[in-house]
């Protein structure tokens, strides 16, 4: 099940004397959807580009299913690209975008116009076949764009930024039009995105890029619940964060009250480090071996639930908690009001800071 | 509202000079071109097709094909020398371009009579490249490459040249570099995305420049009075001619007349390809 179908081994990439990607090894596995997930600068696209074979390696490996595509010119790859910026053909309508890899392929004339109809079937789009990508929206060039991908039926699909110039709620649209996709094709896809949001509901697993290198790999739960680092923590969802001391072997907040932590990475002898918690994790009923006290300065209400803004002397920045529609009913909680909050030692993560 | 007139006020000098400069001759020409040769020259005031048959005489006919091959023949040359220099310039990198395509057209900011003599310097039967030609050890009676048909499409290629540099150039710095990728991709090799994306897209470039040398070129009576040393003549010359030497201003007229037509045509078709590779027109469908 675990067996390696595309090998990234210890590949860097320079640019005079920027290194975008550095050292860099990942095994993705067939039929999976991965994200690529990282601050801009972090060196995605150009992993992404070294995949398609538009950048040549400046060091390390790249296989596929066992034999190295490193070498490989981009037309040559069983890889296809799905470009930020869609790259459609402006003189050429839609069905000629879509058949131009399937002509490259030099399929017979027949085939070539069945498939072209099925996907525009699968992408909604049969009724704009002759239309040429200036006279298509936003929306449907993106789609347009990922036809022309699929249809060639690649072994990875890399898609660079895909929903990067949709609206809000196209984009919610399209996240599960492409996890249906890929399930429907088999194909495995790798798509590199901005947005937290958006890879931990679309990916099977995830992996967070920073200067160049990975920090973390795992599945969206595993990234959400078991961040292994600051970056990470902070980068994925809402985080707070409480500054901390490590006296002996205990961890101490900046009111000298103790944190308890069943989580906690390597830190030097003493050194300043940070607790980090999920705002849904601190319950204002029930029991945990931590707690804190403050008074709340701002209630968020979003529908579902409500955040709690608490000032508190542990941290500089209002600690957020997160509260459901059902335990706040009854006894909304207003602002000036004290407030007590609890929190398991399962689920505060201590990181060196 | 007074904003709205704004743009009408700031193009009223140009449209004047215009006015006076093209519409003016153009409208003189038309009517000109319907009235008769005075006896003693001059214009004698009776309406008649005679002119206009006379320009599709074969006597005149046939300088008009000959003019038009010339000229369709340095537009190509042109236009091939042109794109291929403008390719390799917009594949530089960016900082280097501006300075390339100032070189390029260099030339054009001398005079264009002192480059068409220097071709006679270049060109004639003791000139640098027979000279050249010996020195490289080459025996025997070389002709001299002047006052020739060869010599008007070389001087003709050369002056209209960084036109078509300059209007290949434009589509071809504008192409997303994404979309030769997204090709390259999809399975084409180099040449075939040259062929089916990079070429399409450019073709406007090219119509562009094409036009721009024929219509300089068939008009055009300097080079080939200056190289062609008076062994042919194009319809230029023949037009220079009917007006200054024949006084036959009518007939002039008339040849004026056809040549403006035959470039109005020209423009209209490349307008129509412009619009085409632009994507903005074609079959539409729901
Ligand atoms: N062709 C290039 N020449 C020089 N430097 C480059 C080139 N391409 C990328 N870089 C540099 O490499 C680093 C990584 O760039 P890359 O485009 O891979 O980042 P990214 O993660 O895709 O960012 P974004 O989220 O903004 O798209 C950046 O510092 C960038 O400036
Ligand atoms: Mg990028």
């Amino acid at each position: 099940m675990t067996q390696s179908f595309l090998s990234i081994k210890d590949v860097s990439k320079t640019f005079g004397t920027v290194q975008a990607v550095d050292g860099l090894s990942l095994d993705i596995r067939k039929n999976e959807f991965f994200a690529l997930l990282g601050a801009s600068g972090s060196g995605k696209t150009t992993l992404l580009r070294m995949l398609a074979g538009f950048e040549d390696l400046s060091a390390g490996d790249i296989t596929l299913e066992g034999t190295s595509i490193a070498g490989l010119a981009p037309n040559q790859r069983p890889l296809n690209l799905m470009f930020q910026s869609y790259a459609l053909f402006p003189h050429m309508t839609v069905a000629q975008n879509i058949a131009y890899g399937l002509e490259m392929d030099r399929l017979p004339k027949a085939e070539i116009a069945a498939r072209v109809n099925e996907i525009l079937e699968v992408i909604q789009l049969g009724h704009l076949a002759k239309r040429k990508p200036e006279q298509l929206s936003g929306g449907q060039r993106q789609r347009v764009a990922l036809a022309r991908a699929l249809v060639k039926r690649p072994k990875v699909l890399l898609l660079d930024e895909p929903l990067g110039a949709l609206d809000k709620k196209l984009r919610s649209e399209m996240q599960l039009e492409l996890k249906r996709l890929q399930h429907e094709f088999g194909i495995t896809f790798i798509i590199v995105t901005h947005d937290q949001e958006e890879a931990l509901v679309m990916a099977d697993r995830i992996a967070i890029m920073k200067d160049g290198k990975l920090l973390q790999v795992g599945t969206p739960h595993d990234i959400y619940e078991a961040p292994q680092s600051k970056f990470a923590a902070d980068f994925i969802g809402v985080m707070n964060f409480l500054p901390v001391e490590k006296k002996g072997t205990n961890f101490v907040g900046a009111d000298g009250s103790v944190i308890r932590s069943e989580s906690v990475t390597e830190i030097a002898k003493n050194g300043a480090a940070i607790a980090a918690i999920r705002p849904e994790r601190l319950h204002v009923t029930g029991t945990g071996e931590n707690q804190l006290s403050g008074e709340i300065a701002a209630v968020a209400y979003h529908g579902l639930d409500l955040l709690l803004h608490i000032k508190t002397p542990l941290s500089d920045t209002p600690v957020i908690s997160r509260m459901t529609a059902d335990e706040a009913d009854g006894h909304a909680p207003e602002v000036g009001q004290s407030i007590t909050v609890q929190w398991s030692a399962k689920d505060t993560h201590i990181f060196p800071n | 509202m007074s904003t709205d007139r704004r743009p009408m006020i700031l193009m009223t000098p140009a449209m004047l000079w215009l006015f006076g400069l093209m519409v003016v001759p153009c409208v003189l020409i038309l009517v000109l071109a319907f009235f008769r040769r005075g006896v003693y020259g001059g214009i004698e005031y009776t309406v008649t097709l005679e002119n206009l048959a006379l320009v599709f005489d074969p006597l005149y006919f046939k300088i008009f094909l000959k003019s038009a091959g010339i000229a369709g023949l340095s537009a190509a040359i042109a236009c091939v020398l042109g794109y291929a220099a403008a390719y390799a310039i917009a594949a530089m990198p960016r900082r280097h371009q501006s300075m390339l395509l100032f070189f390029a057209v260099l030339p054009f900011w001398s005079n264009y009579l002192v480059r068409t003599y220097a071709w006679i310097v270049l060109l004639n039967r003791e000139g640098l490249i027979v000279n050249l030609a010996r020195w490289l050890g080459f025996e025997g009676e070389l002709p001299s490459m002047l006052y020739s048909e060869q010599a008007v499409i070389i001087g003709l290629v050369y002056n209209y040249l960084p036109f078509v540099i300059l209007s290949c150039y434009a589509p071809l710095s504008r192409l997303n570099p994404d979309i030769s990728e997204a090709s390259r991709d999809l399975g084409a090799s180099g040449w075939t995305t040259f062929r089916r994306v990079t070429l399409p897209m450019t073709v406007p470039g090219i119509a562009t420049g094409f036009v721009f040398v024929f219509v300089l070129s068939i008009g055009n009576f300097v080079t080939p009075a200056l190289l062609g040393g008076g062994q042919f003549q194009m319809i230029g010359n023949l037009v220079y001619a009917q007006f200054l030497t024949a006084n036959d201003w009518p007939f002039g007229a008339a040849l004026s007349m056809v040549l403006i037509a035959v470039m109005l045509g020209l423009l209209m078709l490349q307008a129509v390809v412009a619009e085409r590779a632009s994507g903005r027109k074609g079959a539409q469908n729901g």
